[in-house]
């Protein structure tokens, strides 16, 4: 699909490890789609400071924030195009679910009270990446935007997000839970069944090695959240059939990094088996090569041949410039170049022979030498990724 | 050896921590190699998922898999590689408290535990530092540490972070017993400065540098000990002479270069790139000198990258000369 296409999606999910520019390219989605007259939403989890300030929102913060009408303007977006922005944050959305979901006020304050909760909504196992999709869930549902950009938090593996609504509603049933939440009921309905069985077993044995206090505690940050639990069953499911509709796309961004276009493919077979629609990939921070053609290939003659007719070139035109230095300089820098535009085209290559998209739905963007958390900057990317001449 | 390196070699733990994308896995490992070349046995430690030491320090690749092993594996003169997974960890726990590996088989292989495992908050940070912790308590038969020095790569800055802040919430909830004794001695550990560091790494770019700095605050208020930031990724700068005249003059130039490599326009659009990615380097390291009251240790961005044992060498070699 072409980078166009993408904007018609309803929702549009940046995914990719860590540091390749995931945030600064949902901005720029984000950017491209308002220009075009459709109100929009990018939710990050970086606090992404110049960015904001580029954009004009402010500090980002939990709540959705407006960039300034005249800044869109002056980017030559259309009449009823709006960008807002806001910062994912993990312990508020959890907190929000908790309020929403908790059956009565001294449920809720058992939660908000509860030392593991308050310490560690933040280690529980997947929360920051449900806490995105939980976010997005909500904010699709008020349905106040025509495109929501999600740039999701940075994981190791780059679909790490995916498993979490499945790894929280999946530890509902399980008779270890029951026991830590309910020993004694378990135990006086069918004690002797229930004794013998190996979760008793597992319970008694953890007790003697982490002392009862600890699976107490535990078993209260358990009960409190127990009846949320369904709840939480139910958002996940959500979130699974939000992510695999079709108005719902992935764009993958890279870096020019060989050992990750190698596991490319792999990343291509997970997408595919969980229905997910990768519409397109960014490759970023490409070094581009400034002449027409690929870069030369490295030959230390062919460098010193370069050498001595640029040192000789200085020295004829500008007689008071140290000419050998500055020519060593220059074709080093060349050289160098070179080498890098090299490798991106390797790179490239290997990830057009490992993601099975049309020769379109790929496009790369130079690593840019100045800021790129300008208002222009941002800008020089869309016209990268959207191949534009016209505005600026 | 002298200055910061040898203030570092004479920690027990080392955290190698950082945002995402910064070469925290690399640097881990450069130091892993630098600390062995100067006689301190070391084991590099990476966690969970990761599984790219065995192809980043070894020159072939391993006869058996050091996946679910448990002693760090040697993998040259001095240097060794653990690969630290909670799961495994937890297994080796229980072996130790029970005395029978039997059961400790059995309860890690309940399948409700697992998942009741698979969502519990705080258990992998804490038997990922009791691991550690164990391994930095180890003695040998004839005295002294059998790991005087573990460099850890430690997870991404959030991640990590929780990393470091699980045996507090720990020591809040838990009063007594045998939980509350093991993780008074985690915290201790981590807490001595004098023993444990944390080493942030990032890259001369805004998102990095905002991120070490929240970082550093961060690991000050856990009472961790922080060692200096190490600048990864810094462009060398161009050693061109008078350069706004030498770019005027090669702009003038005619065309009909010999290479490529001498076509004004590609030179000049080069040195251009270059210098203006130094000057921006130049303020992000600035911003972070000011702020940390330090100078971060520089390394150089190495053109070849690091993917393998040649390449964690030259970053060895560079992280040398930063650490001096």
């Amino acid at each position: 699909m072409k980078p166009e296409g993408w904007l018609d999606c309803r929702v549009l999910v940046t995914v990719g490890t860590g540091g390749v520019g995931k945030t600064t390219i949902a901005a720029v989605l984000g950017l491209e789609a308002a220009r075009a007259g459709k109100r929009v939403l990018v939710m990050t989890i970086d606090p992404a400071r110049r960015l904001a300030d580029a954009l004009g929102t402010g500090p980002l913060t939990h709540e959705a924030r407006e960039v300034p009408r005249e800044r869109l303007t002056a980017l030559g977006a259309r009449e009823g195009g709006s960008l807002a922005a806001l910062m994912l944050d993990t312990k508020r959305t959890f907190d929000e679910l908790v309020e929403r979901l908790a059956s009565d006020p001294a449920a809720r304050e058992r939660i908000f009270a509860n030392p593991i909760y308050r310490n560690l909504s933040d280690a529980l196992a997947g929360s920051r990446e449900y806490s995105a999709t939980e976010k997005l869930l909500q904010v699709h549902a008020e349905g106040r935007y025509d495109l929501i950009v999600l740039d999701t938090p940075p994981a190791a593996h780059a679909l790490d997000f995916l498993d979490a609504p499945r790894r929280l509603s999946g530890f509902l049933d399980g008779q270890f839970l029951k026991l830590l939440l309910h020993p004694a009921a378990v135990v006086g309905r069918a004690s002797l069944r229930v004794f013998r069985s190996g979760s008793e077993f597992v319970l008694r044995v953890l007790e003697r090695v982490t002392g009862l206090e600890f699976l107490t505690s535990i078993s209260e940050f358990l009960l409190a959240f127990e009846e949320l639990l369904a709840g939480f069953g139910e958002r996940a499911r959500e979130v699974a059939r939000l992510l695999r509709d079709p108005s719902c796309g992935f764009v993958l961004v890279a870096g020019p990094d060989l050992a990750q276009a190698r596991r490319a493919e792999a990343f291509w077979a997970r997408l595919q088996s969980e229905g997910i629609h990768l519409v397109g990939l960014v490759l970023n921070r490409v070094h581009p090569w400034p002449a027409p053609g690929a870069p030369p290939p490295d030959d230390a003659a062919d460098a010193a041949r370069a050498e001595r007719w640029l040192a000789d070139a200085i020295a004829g035109a500008d007689r008071e410039l140290d000419a050998a230095a500055c020519a060593r300089a220059l074709v080093g820098a060349a050289r160098a170049q070179a080498a890098l535009a090299r490798r991106d085209t390797v790179v490239r290559q290997q990830l057009e022979r490992a993601l099975p998209l049309e020769g379109d739905a790929f496009c790369a963007v130079p690593l840019f030498a100045e800021d790129v958390h300008a208002l222009e900057g941002l800008a020089r990317i869309a016209r990268e990724i959207f191949g534009r001449r016209d505005h600026g | 050896m002298t200055g910061t390196l040898a203030a570092l070699l004479s920690r027990r733990l080392l955290l190698v921590t950082g945002k995402g994308g910064t070469g925290k896995t690399s640097i881990a490992a450069a130091l892993g190699v630098l600390a062995a070349s100067e006689g301190v046995r070391t084991v590099v430690v990476e966690l969970g998922s990761s599984d790219v030491l065995p192809e980043l320090l070894r020159a072939q690749p391993a006869e058996a898999p050091a996946a679910e092993s448990r002693e760090p594996q040697p993998v040259a003169g001095g240097l060794f590689i653990l690969r630290l997974v909670p799961e495994r960890a937890l297994e080796e726990y229980l072996e130790l408290q029970l005395h029978v590996r039997m059961f400790a088989r059995a309860i890690v292989g309940n399948a409700s535990f697992h998942r009741f495992l698979d969502a519990a908050p705080g258990w992998r940070e804490l038997i990922t530092l009791g691991k550690l912790w164990h391994l930095a308590s180890l003695e040998e038969r004839a005295g002294g540490p059998r790991w005087p020095l573990i460099v850890v790569d430690a997870p991404a800055t959030g991640h990590g972070l929780s990393l470091l802040s699980v045996p507090s919430v720990v020591l809040d909830t838990v009063r007594m017993g045998p939980l509350r004794r093991n993780t008074d001695r985690v915290h201790e550990l981590l807490t001595d400065a004098a023993r444990t560091l944390v080493l942030p790494v990032t890259l001369p770019e805004e998102l990095p540098v905002n991120e070490t700095l929240e970082l550093r605050a961060r690991v000050r208020e856990l009472g961790v000990g922080l060692g200096p930031v190490i600048a990864n990724g810094v462009e060398p700068e161009l050693a061109l002479p008078d350069a706004e005249r030498a770019l005027a003059c090669v702009a003038a130039l005619p065309r009909g270069a010999p290479s490529p490599l001498a076509d004004p326009g590609v030179v000049v659009a080069a040195a251009r790139h270059r210098l203006a990615r130094s000057k921006m380097q130049r303020e992000f390291l600035g911003q972070l000198a000011r702020a940390t009251g330090d100078s971060p240790r520089e390394v150089p961005w190495l053109a070849r990258g690091v993917d393998g044992p040649e390449g964690v060498q030259s970053l060895a070699e560079e992280l040398r000369g930063a650490l001096a």
